[in-house]
């Protein structure tokens, strides 16, 4: 078998459901009084789901906390079976669970297990993000009033903007300090929440609603002026 | 005796440590980074990246190559690791020799190539490729296994040796992973490590691994094992000074075992080897 040949039956193989490899791909692996040629197939073949797992758990912890280790393990090997990792760095791996998750599960658990998996990824993201010195209190202290008129604001690179629907911080906070989780309720209206990176540290806050309004239309290109 | 730089003994850079090591500036000579964990934008890698860089001597280590893929180079990835080269001034990049992608994903998995002359000429190929972006040799590594394919036709060593012969390429011995294949396989670790060409040998790597009886499994998260402490003692006494870095990757340790390790390396390098330093 030429090389390519060989290399798309092992990865057939690793990224296959099943633990037990095709005659084909075993007539060309050689065991050993060690291993056997299917035992030794078999350690790659876990430790391919196994490392995957790993990095899913580790990127979701709060959702891994709330729907428990069975039910996530089904999840994640389920969304590597339709996302399979393709990026060189396995820092992206859970990038599209968020939105795998929507054909996964029907409501009423889709909305918020989505929700919660999106504002998990917004700290992934936050966390390596472009470094930007984001404005400080003291420097726009020193804005003329002409400065004002014209000033525009944008979010800082690592700022992602999340409209939850559900007790969705709550949630991730019972599960990030380790207390029991509330049960995941609807909230009145939509709550506003940002998530970014200050210096090292991922921060989050929620937004009033006249906040939430007010910059939305600043980071929309509306100036103070007309805000105010 | 080799007239290689070495740079002693160093540890792998790990987030765990990354503020005992800038506080305590402990007595490592130089650390290892994983290049792809710094293949980002911004935040806490970089930042730690760049302030322990100012203290200590820096090689850049990757896990993404796919050096031995039938599938193209990533050139992004390349064009990103010379950026990185070029912001780290490593004293030299290392990868695996492996395939780590397939035709349609990323396996994040070290995998044995089969050894044939196919296999040599097409990494070959690749490796003078890689060379000329990154402007330097690239020091590759042998890598532990737990299967050997039937059509290869030479060792590990002696492909990575002929690999050096055709390239330029340096090698990077895992001595941890050499014992590990060699339980694995059944072969004669020691005769590995003669195969290879010493000239060429511009780093060790030791590391701890699993046992579980019949067999073992390379896990990076325990201790350096006696029988693997015995290989590199018989190694070093055959290769003179030759810098060497210890790696741990998952259970870690308080960072004083693992310098308590390093001393370790040290104190068998001054014993086997007159006049060895630092």
């Amino acid at each position: 078998m030429s090389l390519i040949a060989l290399q798309t039956a092992f990865e057939t193989y690793l990224t296959g459901d099943s633990a037990l490899p095709s005659n084909e791909l075993l007539e060309q692996i050689r065991g050993s009084t060690a291993l056997s040629a299917l035992e030794g197939l078999q350690i790659y073949h876990n430790a391919y789901r196994s490392r995957l797992l790993a990095v899913l758990r580790e990127d979701f912890p709060a959702l891994l906390h709330w729907i428990g280790n069975e039910s996530f393990e089904q999840l994640a090997l389920a969304y590597l079976a339709a996302w399979p990792p393709r990026h060189f760095s396995i820092r992206w791996l859970g990038e599209k669970l968020p939105e795998f998750i929507s054909s996964y599960v029907e409501e009423p658990q889709l909305s918020p297990m989505r929700e919660l998996a999106e504002l998990e990824w917004a700290f992934t993201l936050a966390f390596d993000a472009q470094d930007v010195e984001a404005l400080s209190l003291e420097t726009m202290s020193d804005f003329s009033a002409e400065d004002w008129i014209s000033l525009r604001v944008s979010l800082t690179a690592s700022a992602r903007w999340l409209q939850l629907q559900y007790n969705t911080l709550e949630l991730w906070k019972a599960a990030k300090s380790g207390s029991l989780l509330p049960d995941i309720t609807r909230l009145p209206t939509n709550l506003a929440c940002l998530v970014w990176r200050h210096e090292l540290v991922c921060q989050y806050r929620s937004l009033e609603p006249a906040e939430a309004s007010a910059l939305q239309f600043l980071i929309e290109g509306g100036s103070f002026a007309e805000l105010c | 005796m080799s007239k290689r730089k070495t740079l002693g003994f160093g540890l792998g850079l790990r987030n765990e440590y990354y503020r005992q090591i800038l506080e305590e500036r402990p007595a490592v000579d130089w650390f290892e980074i994983i290049s792809e964990n710094y293949l980002v934008e911004g935040g806490k890698a970089l930042y730690f990246l760049d302030a322990i860089g100012e203290h200590y001597p820096l090689v850049m280590h990757g896990v993404s190559l796919s050096i031995g893929g039938s599938h193209a180079l990533d050139i992004d990835y390349l064009r990103q690791l010379k950026q990185l080269a070029d912001r780290v001034q490593p004293q030299w990049v290392s990868d695996h020799l492996c395939w780590s992608r397939g035709n349609a994903h990323q396996l994040h998995d070290l995998l044995l190539l089969p050894f044939t002359q196919e296999s040599l000429l097409h990494v070959a190929a690749r490796v003078r490729l890689v060379q000329d972006v990154l402007e330097r040799p690239i020091v590759l590594e042998n890598v532990s296994s737990y299967v050997q394919w039937t059509t290869s036709s030479m060792s590990e060593s002696q492909f990575l040796s002929e690999l050096s012969y055709l390239t330029g390429c340096e090698l990077l011995l895992d001595v941890n992973n050499v014992y590990v294949s060699s339980r694995n396989q059944g072969f004669d670790p020691w005769q590995f490590i003669m195969e290879l060409p010493h000239e060429r040998i511009r780093q060790i790597h030791l590391a701890g691994h699993s046992d579980y009886g019949q067999y073992l499994i390379d896990t990076h998260d325990q201790p350096i094992a006696d029988p693997v402490w015995s290989l590199y003692s018989k190694t070093l006494s055959y290769l003179g000074p030759t810098s060497t870095l210890i790696e741990r990757d998952d259970q870690f340790p308080p960072l004083e075992e693992l310098l308590s390790e390093l001393a370790h390396a040290r104190a068998i390098a001054k014993s086997v080897i007159s006049g060895a330093t630092p």
